[in-house]
């Protein structure tokens, strides 16, 4: 048996997410709260900057001296300008910042700025099913969820705008026009840096694409809003699927996240599409299970990257592939005259 | 484990960033023997995120094989084994599938104290996110110190510094400095401090880190300016790395399983090298290198002891993209036979970071793959390299020293298409001399070997001896010479064991290829010219020495070193193919 890794790509289901601030911090929600995407649902404060002060050398004093001539205490609140230490006849230290006194010891005091204020807001309209004390919620909601490859971090909230007809056409500049303002644009196969100029000047609130070339990555990472590539890096028209999904939902509102980590916490990029629960939601079939027959999967590698298929046998020998390696593989009916044989662990199965 | 316990069955299971292996050791007649093995993809993601979920799927891959069982209904795992074959002896695993340990190195000098941190810290996987000198004073200085700190988010400062009775103020302030920037985290994410330097100083370091930060101490790594002592700092860097992988989620499960300990791969891989260095010539040295989707190791064995070196974040799967933003990306297309621009280069990189468990199925995303493989093995043997003390073993210090042994695994090698391939990528990577076996870590079994070491010695050395390793190639490398490509550096003659014979003369530039498969031996006579050096004795001398065979034959590598490759793309790409119609492949 072999266990494939899995990629959503789901008309109808529940979704939760984790919302989880970088310290602890305050939450402002409550369970079974409503929240709106944009809603801030937590908050912290950030370390910021501090400044060492030298104690001893400003008052001329041994390390062990300078206790003596503190005028505040650790963990008090300073004011810029105000007196920090005093010994009789020299000029008194003062706090060259606004902050807090953090440490002091071997003559010096450290005084850290205020700190910044971070907020975290809801990014998916739902209902607050679970206060993690000082840390953050989980949010549920059901919707279409699509799972991306590539994303260049960020996250977004507006309209799906369809802006091809076929999943193999690319997005052009000369299409994006004043009715693309805030909407999220959905390309096909690639688009050009003269396509992403455009959409920044029409001040899009993210776009999705099949591939995104190499040479766009630097600045797609300079982007203020997200841009996802459903099927990888390269030229890729995006999946059947995944088109379809996104073109069913053309002028819905979605909430979509350019973030990514390949490992050690593995984060995909994503577009969630809240919809209402309805009563034909279609029956999950529980995560990790084996790969099967009949099971839709899509290809990760060349020549077959982004065709989705479905497994046609699983053929219990290896078998050899162009490069001459003996791979466990299962023959994928990828729509074609006949099944093709592909390695299993460049297959995943769409969920 | 009480020693006369009965050890019959061994599962070992080595839990990888991309893959999660299991092997199974039994006695077979009265002798320990690799009975079955199971590869799938490491489960610590979703959907699953969850180690055991693989173990499970590679113990499945092995009772498919076997029709033994390995866990009961609960997947607890059945320890001893029982009556009905059900369960094992003894169980082991070894992990390289959590998050490296970020290390802030600090230190007075770059090249002695800050060098023997950074050297102390490669013996697991770590990396390297900050260094601190005691170079520069004042508050200014300080400031900066706390900053590197600060934005490292690390999980352990080490500071040395001041060999034995020597420096005192700067190591201090370097402490103050740590212990400050501790103060400004919050007490969850405040890293370790882990005190390496001059040992007189340590009641004031105490002193000053308080209770503020976790203290740990250790021998000096730098007790005088020309002697290390990496020992004792390597055990605390591994002691974090245990505490590290005891975080990956399902693991505490897995170590419940069995009284032995969970063991870094890399730690057990290098034990085995160990092992293998008293089977061979004393005079040279082992090396062992292990290629996984995330990290390089090599372990290298002179004159009995073991330098090990992990590259954390370069493997063939993960790092490539770093390394060519940083390095470009000729780094790796100088090892293709055909023209690659540099945005494919990375947009393929890129994605198979995405699906670090995928594999090439077209020739051309194949060369890359193993481009990448020699360009994590130089990375890792370049960090290596500073930290080896080889002796007499190393007769050129620019050139690798002269090993009996190369130990090679980690699936890029082991699942080449070809054994040619795999034997060149050593070979370009490593650019061994003399004469030296390649062998192939095929089954993935050198770490858990290692492992397996522990509980059963007998066991690891008996399946090494029934053939878990794989003889990949005998070469011969003539090198510190002086010739012009074409003229015949090196006269062979070949005298296999049925007394047939043959002889070639190699010319300076070639890479030759000669019959001897696995399993058989020959004698070889071998002649330098031009004042060659074949590992013989030195330049010029000659001599007999019976060989091995191997998959891909008896190679004789008489491209020179260190290896050059031509400036002009063209002629470049067309030597590497020629170069790898050479091996076969």
């Amino acid at each position: 048996m072999y266990y494939p890794f899995e990629t959503q790509i789901t008309p109808l289901t529940s979704i939760s997410r984790r919302r989880i601030l970088p310290a602890p911090g305050e939450i402002l929600v409550h369970v079974d709260q409503r929240v709106e995407p944009t809603q801030i649902v937590a908050q912290t404060h950030l370390p910021s900057d501090f400044r060492i002060l030298s104690l001893a050398r400003l008052l001329n004093v041994s390390p062990a001296q300078v206790e003596g001539c503190l005028r505040v205490e650790l963990g008090d609140e300073v004011q810029k300008g105000q007196i920090v230490a005093k010994r009789f006849i020299r000029p008194a230290v003062r706090s060259p910042i606004d902050g807090v006194v953090t440490d002091s010891g071997g003559g010096r005091m450290l005084i850290e700025a205020q700190p910044t204020l971070f907020e975290l807001p809801a990014y998916i309209p739902g209902t607050v099913r679970n206060v993690l004390k000082n840390h953050g919620i989980v949010i549920e909601t059901t919707g279409a969820m699509i799972q991306g490859a590539w994303g260049n971090g960020g996250e977004s909230f507006g309209v799906l705008k369809c802006m091809v007809k076929d999943p193999k056409h690319s997005l052009h500049a000369r299409d994006i026009d004043i009715s693309c303002q805030r909407t999220i644009l959905i390309g096909g196969l690639e688009m050009n840096s003269e396509a992403i100029e455009a959409a920044q000047e029409m001040q899009v609130r993210g776009i999705v694409v099949g591939g995104l070339p190499p040479e766009l990555i630097s600045q797609a990472e300079q982007l203020p809003f997200p841009i996802i590539a459903t099927e990888g890096i390269g030229k890729m028209p995006m999946s059947d699927p995944v088109f379809r999904l996104l073109t069913t939902n053309d002028g819905r509102e979605a909430s979509i996240s350019g973030k990514v980590q390949t490992r050690w916490g593995v984060v995909r990029p994503e577009i969630i599409i809240p919809l209402p629960a309805g009563a034909s939601a279609p029956a999950e079939t529980p995560p990790g299970l084996p790969l099967e027959i009949g099971a839709r999967v899509r290809a990760l590698r060349a020549p077959y990257v982004g065709k989705v298929g479905v497994i046609a046998a699983l053929p219990s020998r290896p078998r050899i592939i162009d490069t001459g390696a003996r791979v466990r593989g299962a023959e994928v009916d990828l729509g074609q005259e006949n099944p093709v044989f592909i390695p299993l662990v460049n297959l995943e199965v769409l969920r | 484990m009480a020693k006369d316990q009965r050890v019959n069955s061994i599962l070992l299971i080595d839990c990888g960033t991309a893959m999660t292996k299991a092997v199974l050791l039994d006695q077979v007649r009265g002798r320990y023997r690799l009975v079955a093995r199971g590869e799938v993809p490491t489960t610590t993601e979703p959907p699953w995120s969850d180690v055991v979920d693989g173990i499970l799927h590679a113990a499945e891959r092995i009772s498919a094989v076997t029709g033994r069982d390995f866990f009961d209904g609960n997947s607890d795992l059945i320890l001893p084994e029982l009556s009905d074959r059900r369960g094992v002896d003894a169980f082991a695993t070894t992990v390289s599938a959590s998050p490296p340990l970020q290390v802030v190195a600090g230190g007075l000098v770059r090249d002695l104290s800050v060098a023997s941190v950074e050297r102390a810290a490669v013996g697991t996987y770590s990396l390297i996110k900050a260094v601190l000198t005691g170079e520069g004073r004042g508050i200014l200085q300080e400031e900066i110190l706390i900053h590197k700190i600060h934005k490292s988010v690390s999980d352990v400062i080490c500071i040395a510094g001041g060999a034995e009775g020597g420096a005192r103020i700067p190591v201090l302030r370097l402490v103050r400095a740590a212990t400050l920037a501790c103060a400004l985290l919050d007490p969850d994410q405040r890293p370790v401090l882990l005190y390496a330097g001059n040992s007189q100083l340590r009641q004031t370091v105490v002193k000053i880190v308080k209770k503020r930060v976790e203290l740990r101490v250790t021998d000096n790594v730098c007790p005088a300016p020309m002697k290390e002592s990496l020992h004792s700092a390597q055990m605390e860097f591994d002691s974090l790395y245990l505490n590290k992988m005891k975080q990956l989620p399902g693991i505490k499960i897995v170590d419940g399983w069995s009284p032995t300990r969970l063991l870094p791969t890399a730690r057990a891989f290098g034990r085995l090298m160990e092992y293998l260095w008293h089977l061979g010539d004393p005079l040279k040295g082992v090396l062992g290198v292990d290629i996984g989707a995330a990290n390089t190791t090599v372990a290298a064995v002179f004159d009995g002891h073991i330098s090990l070196t992990v590259r954390s974040g370069l493997g063939v799967a993960f790092g490539g993209e770093q390394l060519v933003q940083k390095q470009g990306a000729e780094t790796i297309s100088r090892w293709l036979p055909e023209p690659m621009s540099d945005d494919e280069v990375r947009g393929l990189l890129i994605n198979k970071e995405m699906h670090p468990t995928s594999i090439p199925q077209i020739q051309r995303e194949l060369c890359l793959e193993q481009a990448l493989a020699r360009e994590a093995l130089r990375a890792a043997l370049k960090t290596a390299r500073s930290g080896w003390n080889p002796g007499a073993a190393q007769p050129y210090p620019h050139l690798l020293p002269l090993c009996d042994t190369i130990v090679a695994g980690g699936g890029v090698l082991a699942h080449a298409p070809h054994p040619g391939q795999a034997a060149l990528i050593i070979l370009d990577a490593l650019q061994p001399i003399g004469i030296t076996t390649l062998v192939l870590d095929k089954y993935g079994l050198a770490s858990l070997l290692g492992a397996a070491a522990a509980i059963k010695p007998l066991a690891a050395v008996e399946t090494l001896d029934s053939g878990g390793f794989t003889n990949l190639a005998t070469v011969v490398t003539p090198v510190a010479g002086h010739a012009r490509r074409g003229d015949t550096i090196l006269k062979v003659h070949v005298t296999y064991d049925d007394e047939s014979a043959f002889s070639v003369e190699v010319s300076y530039g070639d890479l030759e290829v000669l019959p001897l498969p696995p399993g058989q031996q020959a004698m070889l006579e071998l002649q330098p010219l031009h004042h060659f050096d074949v590992g013989l004795g030195g330049p010029g001398k000659g001599g007999q020495q019976r060989v091995n065979g191997g998959l891909a034959g008896l190679i004789i590598d008489a491209r020179g070193r260190p290896l050059q490759l031509a400036s002009n793309p063209e002629q470049r790409q067309t030597q590497m193919q020629q170069w790898r119609w050479d091996v076969g492949g």
